[in-house]
């Protein structure tokens, strides 16, 4: 069966990626040559201080957390990944064979149950930021 | 919506859960004793619907779930054991002000085994699996001053977490040999799982699974602490519900999915069997602690129900299955009657460490005159005196065993029970014939009513086996 695959043309597919190859490795020291050439210079105390999306920084980065702040993020992550599975629903909604209504009431018992959780947490004080 | 008919059951215990967990917010802690009641009522309104439901067999959801004799047969232990729980728990959560969470546990744990039950397809198995598995983490768990309790809690996690784990890297490499998840599919494709690797590694990986759930020896090192540091309602609900769902589970994923490797896990389960029935039956002789005897006892007892892998004729899966319905009554019963003592050495002394101590045993027939009865009958089923329960099951699997030519594990099995006699009859000897050291106290009716209910089931199976076993062999007919 030899002939079927020709090996010349599997190293002549990978010209392509050669010269990504080539160009990625030319792209940065070229692109901070032109910078180093063209950019004008600050010399502002502000420009060694620590980026915080513009603001001034405040204390140390390593500090505690409250607990609580776990509670917060275990609750926002549990609803946001069921609202993941509206995605498959809203997908099959419209499609052949699903009576809309059904599908409606079985998505609305679903919303319900998380409605349950949510009360069961703001009930049960999670939500309350406690120092 | 036939469909949702069948699943009447289930879906009973999931809207009583949910109604607890909600109507519990907004209640004051003494009148939350009501949500007790409504969980029981729940409990039997599914027992019910599910006995209604005995000769139906269906497939529902594309295959992935069905009702048939195997799957009924299974719910009505679990739910016969958490009705148990939860008349005993009326008690036990009596002033807790965390009642409804305790009860919505238990529920959804009994809503899990139940999915495993009816589970046809290997991902629902393992969702349902993993759903019961959360649930009595956190049951556990439940006294959360409590640090033996915690520890139970934590012991179990981890062991939990990793049979998870290594029961869904088995399920995957039985997808990757297979190409379905589907159990029934599976079982056609045997020969797509024997030529390959991967289908011995899968018989591993879930044997290892299943073997810390069902509590195999040597993946039983999570059980004793658990069994023992958990509240005693927890501890039956674990040993009686919890370990029979590894049962189910382990019976549809070998016995349908992967008959073809047969050869594979009949040796693996026949060496389990053997040092697991031993293995327990040696250490519970040294216990001083009750509930850590009895988790012992149950690592035993599971050895025996596991011999119903190894002889794999319909006779001897009717042994098991009946094992395990005398099991989840005998078991469920004993560690209640535990709860009872519990509570009545807390009475005295608050700060007890060991409250299950055996010296708290000591003239218990003049303490607590009923609770020292049904668990008299409670461990003399467990080492299989006639007539109760234990007596029938046994005698049913060990015979099976003879017939088939498995003489030496029969005879291996006959000694573990004789020697299991010991220290049972040890628990008896301290109860009856060790004078006692406190005054009379009066039982908590839910325990006794409890206790009285278990004790029922014990003997009505020793002394009518014929429809219970009618009803095993008809679930035994769906796997074999």
């Amino acid at each position: 069966m030899s002939g079927i695959i020709d090996s010349s043309s599997i190293i002549n597919s990978y010209i392509p990626v050669a010269v990504f190859l080539v160009v990625s490795l030319l792209m940065p020291p070229v692109t901070m040559l032109l910078v180093k050439l063209l950019s004008p210079r600050s010399k502002a105390a502000g420009k060694h201080s620590t980026y915080e999306c513009g603001s001034e920084p405040l204390g140390d980065a390593r500090i505690q957390f409250n607990v609580e702040y776990y509670l917060y993020a275990i609750a926002f992550v549990l609803f946001d990944i069921e609202v993941l599975f509206l995605y498959p629903w809203a997908v099959v909604y419209k499609g052949a064979g699903v009576d809309t209504m059904v599908a409606v009431v079985e998505m609305l018992i679903f919303i319900f149950v998380l409605l349950f959780g949510y009360v069961f947490l703001w009930k049960k004080g999670a939500l309350k930021w406690l120092n | 919506m036939t469909d949702l008919m069948l699943l009447a059951p289930e879906i009973t215990i999931v809207v009583t859960g949910l109604v607890v967990l909600l109507a519990g917010l907004f209640m004051s802690t003494p009148s939350k004793k009501i949500l007790a009641y409504f969980s029981t009522l729940g409990c039997i309104i599914a027992l019910v619907l599910t006995i209604n439901s005995l000769g139906t067999s269906a497939t529902l959801f594309s295959g992935t779930l069905g009702i048939n004799a195997l799957s009924q047969f299974f719910k009505l232990v679990f739910l016969t054991v958490t009705l148990l729980v939860s008349i005993a728990s009326i008690k036990y959560t009596e002033g807790n002000s965390h009642t409804e969470e305790f009860y919505t546990l238990v529920l959804f744990a009994t809503f899990g085994m139940m999915m495993v039950a009816s589970a046809e397809d290997l991902m629902v198995l393992f969702v349902a699996f993993e759903l019961a598995s959360l649930a009595t983490y956190a049951l556990a768990g439940f006294e959360k001053q409590n640090p033996r309790s915690l520890e139970a809690a934590m012991k179990y996690f981890i062991a939990g977490a990793l049979s998870g784990a290594l029961l869904l890297l088995g399920i995957s490499f039985v997808y990757g040999a297979s190409g379905t998840t589907n159990i029934s599919a599976v079982a056609q494709n045997a020969d797509l799982l024997m030529s390959s690797p991967m289908g011995l590694l899968s018989v591993v990986l879930l044997i290892a699974g299943f073997g810390f759930k069902i509590a195999l020896v040597p993946f039983h090192m999570w059980a004793p602490d658990t069994y023992q540091g958990s509240p005693s309602v927890v501890s039956a609900l674990l040993a009686a519900g919890s370990k029979k769902m590894g049962f189910v589970a382990a019976f549809k994923v070998f016995i349908v999915a992967l008959i073809g490797l047969q050869a594979d896990w009949t040796i693996a389960f026949a060496i389990l069997a053997v040092i697991t029935m031993t293995y327990g039956n040696v250490v519970a002789l040294s216990q001083t602690s009750v509930k850590r005897m009895l988790a012992y006892s149950s690592l035993a007892q599971a050895g025996y129900i596991s011999m119903a892998f190894v002889v794999l004729t319909p006779m001897a899966l009717t042994g098991g299955i009946l094992y395990a319905l005398s099991h989840g009554f005998m078991k469920a019963g004993a560690f209640i009657a535990t709860a009872a003592v519990v509570y009545m050495v807390f009475k005295d002394d608050k700060k007890s460490e060991i409250p299950d101590h055996i010296d708290n045993f000591k003239g218990l027939g003049k303490r607590m005159p009923i609770t020292a009865l049904s668990l008299t009958i409670f461990v003399f089923a467990l080492a299989g005196i006639p007539p109760t329960a234990g007596f029938v099951s046994k005698f049913i699997l060990f015979s099976s065993t003879i017939e088939s030519g498995f003489v030496w594990l029969a005879v291996i099995a006959i000694i573990n029970s004789a020697i299991s006699l010991y220290y049972y009859a040890r628990v008896v000897k301290y109860m009856y014939f060790i004078p006692a050291e406190g005054e009379r106290v009066s039982e908590p009716a839910p325990y006794v009513v409890a206790l009285l209910i278990a004790v029922f089931g014990v003997l009505a199976i020793g002394f009518w086996p014929e429809p219970f076993v009618q009803m095993a062999m008809n679930a035994a007919d769906v796997l074999i």
